[in-house]
């Protein structure tokens, strides 16, 4: 393995004390009438108990959302406290690279000295959006009311384009062909379903029980609720919405959490069941595209991130990104002349559903878990982001 | 000849043996006597002072005082700082309930409110002459001695007690007398004194239960009360878990719900009486009682355990089997080990020492039970696999010797006692309901008996922990609510012990006193030759309001025993669940009532002369042909799917002799208990809440 410099080397993310949930798709399970960020902290505590990881053993707490919860304004202290550990810590916002800036930031947290052990704690409900009623005295309408999920996914305010069109632009920009679109859907719920074959996914999710406000049963989150198998033809028979963008080619709005700590070197032993296992943040870049073709940023991101750390795509054990359009996949792979069919081995977002905040922090998770599966090596993760926005980084496992 | 099985816990009080009381025909104090000894003679009688009246101790207190002293015109004088939030006033709705609104308001007409500023007392106290002091102002140990100098040197008679819940006696220079919550209605008192006083037997004859324990840091209730919630907390912190379900599971393991006692006492003062208890007795043991840091921050900030209501529980949480296993190590670890500092110190016979669990800190089981069905050898294994979680725990020293003896007498008979004058034996239950302990150890006291050839007894309370009989423990009916098999196994156990009051001797005298006597105890005790009762003492077999069918042979003992016209009595009792007085039952249930002196010389006459003394109601032991009932059972208007039951059960138990009508009855209650109705009913619903996840 090529030895690179980690920017991050009193960082560490010890194995196995992850997890999420399963993702349900929006509207489909008892996550859409919860409040997302207690949802999160218990289910946090539920989860690092499996892991034997006793919360009361971490001293900070990141969290990570991009839709506005009820008592939001608390930020971390509150989630803390239905983790069952008061500890300090702060929000981080950043639409779809939520997931993965919070890792970065919880490695940056331990790297500085802040922290001996953080937890990085991800998590949406894109049901049910809240609306935002904004005061805005220089609109014709002077008062501006925001459905936050749907209303922002159709309106970029800096380009006044939808999220969709910026796939049918790159797809255009890059002359990507339907068929291959299709095809590399099709490929990709197969890779999800064998990563559920085979006992993969229920590695990093875990079932958790909903509670009603009576204490009973509200339902159980036991799958991505709303993934069903989906052949090459039917994705071929679904009508374009954009270029190459189908409704089968793109991702489905989700709820969901997704959780895992970074400790210092010598912590990792104190939490990890193999603590002989490293995983180590080496770097991280990010990018900002022309307007409106935000599916080729993570491509551009990890070009970027490549050249300044001296590696190549062959370096890579793992590969995996967050795809909201499929065309994401199909791009990177022209631009880092890179086989699609080498990445996103167990699943990938385009399939799971997208609950934003945490879906990052599962792609990382999964891609982690791969790792240790093939004996270690070098880690890629990247994603796009609201306003064109690329973000990659590389991890180290070993 | 005198012998015991064990020490009677009323010796403790300095009031004798159980058979003393029958053989002297009366109780050795009464309230009257000790009302004069404490307060004086009527008309210069002195003031009951009970301080820090409006705090949660003090203003039970002053509740509890007032309404059992109303009758000897004895001032209740409930002293506070001025602007101290009224305690008293809360109490007024739940004195209503007990008492209706006129007796309330007489109570509350005994009470005399007075302030002072905590430096000097107030001048017209004076008047009132102060007999005795029940201090309840806050657990700070300069405040409570200035606040006894000041008392001392302006009554230097006064007597003295604390509330304290753990400063010893030596600490504070006054006895103690720490009571247990809830404070209005709880009974229960650990006095901490050199020998027993006029004012512990006072609480005596008032009915309340007072029990001497040794003069240490934290008396018994609160290690194990405290304990327990420091074991929780640590479980938690394994674990995770939330305190709300860590409640659930210890509730089903233990009995109590540490975390939610602890909100409903008022988390703000309980916090800080657990953490301070905690502190105190880490200082003298060590690591074992170390505040956990939750309770540390909590005892600071006041905060609830359970969620705020817009936080209510989201995410259920379940035990695997490790945890479970932890559960069991940590709690049961922690308590095993703080109880082998306890039985070291003698901190209370074992028979105290085992009902302060049960009764003040809820266990299901006392410890000192638990400890005894566990064994040795499990005990410890327990304790050292709590060390190798918490090693610092194994710093705190403990003494797995005190185990040694888990088969003496004083061990095996924590609830049932037996005394022997001569050629009369006496046994005595000073457990309120019957359990499987109960019942083994009601076996080992018959052997006694039998081996020291006794053959005239009476079976009754203890005339100290036991002020009532309420029926069966409910919680040991759990395991037959899934399997018939062990409904018939605890009815033909429970019922074949109770038929050893009939067999084994040739004279048994029941004997019920106290407030009721309900359900698998009236069972019990109606197996015994004759039947004799308190006559304002309530009477019920209320098994179809929970519903269950009765398994300890109430469906036939009694009706063979009456005659045909008095027997729609006895089914009326059964298939009504209604209560009776024990003077309605006269005649075909109850062979003698009367006040306690009557009682206890007709049970003692009983012994001594036999039918002479009065005729014994004999059992027929053939089937009976005359027993129809249809018409009540169709007037039932409760449960009607239990009464059904129970009315098949009673014909079929009496169209059987004797020797079978033991399983048919048993084998009834068991089917029915494994039923939809009983599942749908109070200890079906029960069974579900602890049992379900």
């Amino acid at each position: 393995m090529k030895k690179i410099k980690s920017n991050c080397p009193n960082a560490r993310i010890p194995y196995g004390t992850w997890g999420s949930s399963y993702f349900p798709a929006w509207q489909s399970s008892a996550l859409a009438e919860v409040n997302i960020g207690q949802f999160a902290g218990e289910s946090m505590a539920e989860i690092m108990s499996q892991r034997k990881v006793r919360v009361s053993q971490l001293d900070y707490l990141i969290i990570g959302s991009t839709i506005p919860w009820h008592w939001k304004f608390w930020n971390a202290t509150v989630v803390a406290s239905c983790m069952g550990n008061r500890i300090p810590g702060y929000h981080i916002e950043q639409a779809c690279a939520t997931g993965l800036q919070a890792i970065v930031l919880g490695a940056s947290q331990v790297q500085i000295g802040a922290s001996k052990a953080v937890g990085v704690l991800t998590f949406d409900r894109t049901s049910d959006s809240p609306v935002g009623v904004f005061p805005e005295r220089r609109s014709y309408r002077r008062t501006e009311v925001i459905s936050d999920v749907w209303d922002n996914f159709g309106f970029d305010p800096s380009t006044e384009k939808a999220m969709l069109t910026s796939a049918g632009n790159v797809a255009r920009k890059y002359k990507i062909d339907r068929k291959e679109i299709d095809e590399l859907t099709a490929y990709r719920y197969e890779q999800y379903f064998n990563g559920i074959d085979s006992g993969f996914i229920q590695k990093v999710a875990v079932p958790l029980e909903v509670l009603s406000v009576q204490g009973k049963p509200l339902g159980k989150i036991v799958s991505d609720e709303g993934v069903r198998k989906i052949s090459y033809e039917s994705l071929r028979a679904m009508r374009d919405l954009d270029t190459c963008v189908t409704s089968g080619t793109q991702t489905h709005a989700a709820d969901g959490m997704a959780t895992l700590l970074v400790t210092s070197p010598e912590k990792v032993k104190d939490f990890s069941s193999r603590p002989e296992v490293q995983i180590e943040f080496i770097a991280k870049t990010e990018v900002r595209v022309h307007a409106s073709t935000m599916p080729e940023a993570p491509a551009i991101a990890v070009q970027k991130l490549l050249n300044e750390i001296g590696m190549s795509m062959d370096d890579f054990t793992v590969v995996k990104d967050h795809n909201p359009f499929a065309v994401n996949d199909a791009v990177f792979s022209k631009v880092m002349n890179y086989d699609w069919k080498k990445m996103n081995n167990n699943g990938s977002p385009l399939v799971w559903g997208h609950p934003q905040g945490p879906t990052l922090t599962r792609v990382c998770i999964e891609a982690f878990e791969e790792a240790v599966e093939l004996g270690g090596g070098y880690v890629l993760v990247f994603g796009c982001a609201a306003g064109d926005v690329g973000i990659a980084s590389v991890f180290k496992v070993y | 000849m005198k012998k015991q099985l064990r020490q009677s816990t009323l010796e403790n009080l300095g009031l004798g043996t159980v058979i003393d009381i029958f053989k002297n025909g009366k109780l050795p104090v009464s309230l009257d006597e000790m009302v004069d000894k404490v307060f004086g003679k009527k008309g210069k009688r002195g003031a009951m002072v009970i301080s820090g009246a409006n705090g949660i101790v003090g203003a039970g207190k002053v509740m509890q005082f007032a309404s059992r002293l109303l009758a000897y015109e004895i001032p209740i004088i409930a002293l506070d700082l001025p602007g101290s939030p009224d305690g008293l006033s809360k109490q007024f709705k739940g004195l209503a309930k007990s008492f209706g609104i006129d007796e309330s308001n007489k109570i509350m007409s005994s009470i005399i409110r007075m302030n002072y500023d905590g430096k000097s007392l107030p001048k017209q106290l004076k008047a009132y002459n102060p007999a005795f002091l029940l201090e309840a102002i806050p657990e700070h140990l300069e405040l409570k001695k200035s606040h006894y100098n000041l008392f001392k040197k302006e009554y230097p008679n006064i007597h003295i007690w604390s509330v304290t819940s753990g400063f010893p006696s030596k600490e504070l220079g006054v006895g103690i007398a720490h009571p247990a919550f809830p404070h209005e209605i709880n009974k229960i008192f650990e006095i901490v004194e050199e020998k027993p006083s006029t004012q512990t037997q006072l609480l005596w004859t008032m009915g309340l239960i007072p029990m001497q324990v040794s003069d240490d840091w934290s008396f018994v209730l609160d290690v194990f009360f405290c304990g327990l919630l420091q074991a929780s907390l640590q479980f938690c912190d394994q674990n995770n878990m939330p305190y709300w379900k860590a409640d659930k599971y210890i509730r089903k393991i233990i009995g109590p719900n540490p975390f939610r006692a602890h909100d409903v006492i008022g988390a703000k003062g309980s916090n800080f009486l657990t953490w301070s208890c905690l502190h105190h007795l880490a200082k003298e043991y060590g690591h074992l009682f170390e505040p956990d840091k939750q309770l540390a921050d909590r005892k600071e900030s006041g905060q609830n355990w359970y969620p705020a209501n817009h936080f209510r529980p989201l995410v259920n949480r379940s035990l695997n089997k490790d945890a479970e296993k932890q559960l069991n190590t940590i709690v049961y670890g922690a308590l095993f080990q703080m109880t082998s500092i306890m039985l070291k110190e003698k901190r209370a016979d074992l028979t105290t020492m085992n009902a302060i669990g049960e009764l003040c800190a809820q266990f299901t089981k006392g410890m000192l039970a638990v400890i005894r069905k566990k064994g040795k050898k499990e005990v410890l294994e327990t304790i050292k696999d709590y060390h190798k979680i918490y090693p610092n725990a194994a710093k705190t020293k403990w003494f797995p010797e005190v185990f040694d003896d888990l088969k003496n007498d004083d061990w095996q008979q924590l609830y049932v006692n037996a005394e022997i004058d001569g050629e009369n034996g006496i046994i005595t239950i000073s457990r309120e309901s019957y359990n499987s302990d109960v019942n083994d150890e009601l076996n080992r006291a018959i052997d006694w008996l039998i081996k020291n050839k006794i053959k005239k007894v009476i079976l009754t309370g203890d005339f100290h922990f036991s002020t009532q009989m309420v029926g069966a423990d409910t919680t040991e009916f759990y395991p037959a609510i899934t399997d018939t098999k062990e409904g018939e196994r605890i009815a033909l156990t429970w019922s074949k012990t109770a038929r050893r009051l009939h067999d084994d001797f040739k004279i048994s005298v029941g004997y019920i006193h106290g407030k009721r006597c309900m359900g698998g105890m009236l069972e019990l005790m109606m197996h015994c030759h004759y039947l004799i009762a308190n006559e304002n003492l309530t009477i019920a077999m209320p098994e179809i309001t929970l519903p269950v069918v009765p398994g300890m042979e109430g469906c036939h003992w009694v009706i063979r025993k009456t005659k045909d016209k008095d027997r729609e009595k006895m089914f009326k009792l059964l298939l009504g669940g209604k209560q009776i007085k024990a003077n309605e039952g006269l005649g075909w249930l109850v062979d003698f009532t009367g006040n306690t002196e009557k009682c206890l010389q007709k049970a003692w006459e009983i012994l001594n002369k036999g039918e002479k003394a009065l005729s014994m109601r004999k059992i027929d032991t053939k089937a009976l042909k005359s027993v129809t009932f249809k018409e009540i059972s169709k007037s039932i208007q409760i449960n009607p799917e239990a009464a059904e039951v129970i009315a098949r059960c009673i014909h079929e138990s009496c169209s059987t002799d004797l020797e079978k009508a033991i399983h048919v009855q048993a084998k009834i209650s068991a089917d029915f208990m494994v039923s939809k109705w009983c599942r749908k009913g109070k200890i079906g619903v029960e069974f579900d809440k602890v049992e379900q996840n």
